[in-house]
């Protein structure tokens, strides 16, 4: 799309700048999440994507906004998932926090932002293999929980409920906030 | 003022969630669904094509992407300029090697910019084989109540839990 390049820009400084007061471009903050010490940014996370999924819903129905669902292969998005968990659980940073976290001068970001550079090297170069061998014979297409539920209207409030439970969930089993 | 010293710096999660929302919506009516991992292959389709245009007219992978001037590219270095913004106005200092990492492994740097170079290379090639990230896929997925992105959210959560016990065992609960 012919988005004006200001506006991802702005939008792009908006997003660090809330990020990283939160505390999501702190690897600390990261792990202690993930070993389930602090639910702060997780819950965070939850409660972005419910309220997101509630606006996205108003933006629709007044014909505004553009959607794109990416889709769903059991192979490849299960097996993307589960090595992306694993390089999210050893050094903290996902692809967006590490653009704001090296913005802050975090060395260890700049170190984790080559790394992605050359991870998405390598995965251009096979692309022509993998996407064939892992995700091409098991890809289920486009499909989303208004398939299931059938409308957008009854599939938001399944999501919201989830994600509700989600967050409460966090924080009765995490530690301490 | 003296409550400043008193309350810690981060933003409560519960504002801090209506903020980013708020950002999400935005960019869901301005452009469309917000991406990260894709600021990687933006970044990187101009630096080879200055070197090498032949071979990323070749690649599949660099031809399906918006290369550097789009909105992908400004959206990353954005978040760059926003984190940098965020963090010279914020009273915590801004550490090389996070304490937990310290705690359990000592302060060699060399060995937390390895493990972060690593850590990046994989949440990188995994983001490409899923076709997004944390924000392109888990939360641009949910958003639109996308299968793969709630699938790819509840992996990468599950591992990452599992990961970070693996990797901090008990000297993560020590160092409180």
């Amino acid at each position: 799309m012919s988005s004006p390049i200001w506006l991802g820009l702005v939008s792009g400084i908006a997003f660090g700048f809330v990020i990283q007061r939160v505390g999501a471009t702190n690897p600390d903050k990261m792990a202690r999440a993930h070993l389930m010490i602090e639910g702060a940014i997780p819950r965070f996370m939850l409660l972005a994507v419910l309220l997101s999924a509630i606006g996205l819903l108003g933006l629709l129905a007044s014909g505004t906004g553009r959607t794109l669902i990416i889709p769903t292969s059991l192979v490849a998005t299960g097996v993307a998932g589960v090595l992306f968990g694993i390089g999210w659980g050893l050094c903290g940073y996902c692809p967006g926090t590490t653009w704001a976290a090296a913005g802050e001068g975090r060395m260890d970001a700049v170190f984790a932002l080559l790394g992605g550079f050359a991870g998405t090297a390598l995965f251009a170069q096979v692309h022509e293999i993998l996407i064939p061998l892992l995700h091409a014979p098991t890809n289920l297409g486009q499909i989303t929980l208004a398939d299931w539920f059938g409308s957008d209207l009854a599939a938001t409030v399944v999501l919201v409920a989830v994600f509700a439970a989600s967050i409460l969930g966090i924080g009765m089993l995490w530690e301490r906030d | 003022m003296d409550n400043n010293q008193l309350s810690p710096p981060y933003w409560k999660w519960v504002p801090a969630a209506f903020a980013l929302a708020g950002i999400i919506v935005f960019v869901f009516a301005t452009f469309g669904p917000p991406a990260s991992s894709s600021g990687f292959v933006a970044v990187l389709k101009g630096a080879i094509a200055t070197v090498a245009p032949d071979y990323v007219e070749a690649k599949a992978h660099y031809r399906m992407s918006a290369g550097p001037g789009g909105w992908v590219f400004a959206f990353v270095l954005g978040m760059a300029i926003g984190g940098f913004i965020a963090a010279r106005t914020f009273p915590a200092p801004v550490r090389d090697i996070p304490e937990i990492w310290e705690n359990r492994f000592g302060s060699s740097r060399v060995k937390r910019y390895a493990a972060a170079f690593a850590g990046g290379f994989v949440i990188l090639f995994a983001s490409r084989l899923a076709g997004g990230c944390t924000l392109g896929l888990f939360i641009s997925g949910s958003t639109q109540l996308a299968v793969s992105g709630l699938y790819f959210g509840v992996l990468i959560f599950v591992f990452a839990m599992l990961t970070a016990r693996f990797v901090y065992g008990r000297a993560g609960k020590e160092g409180q």
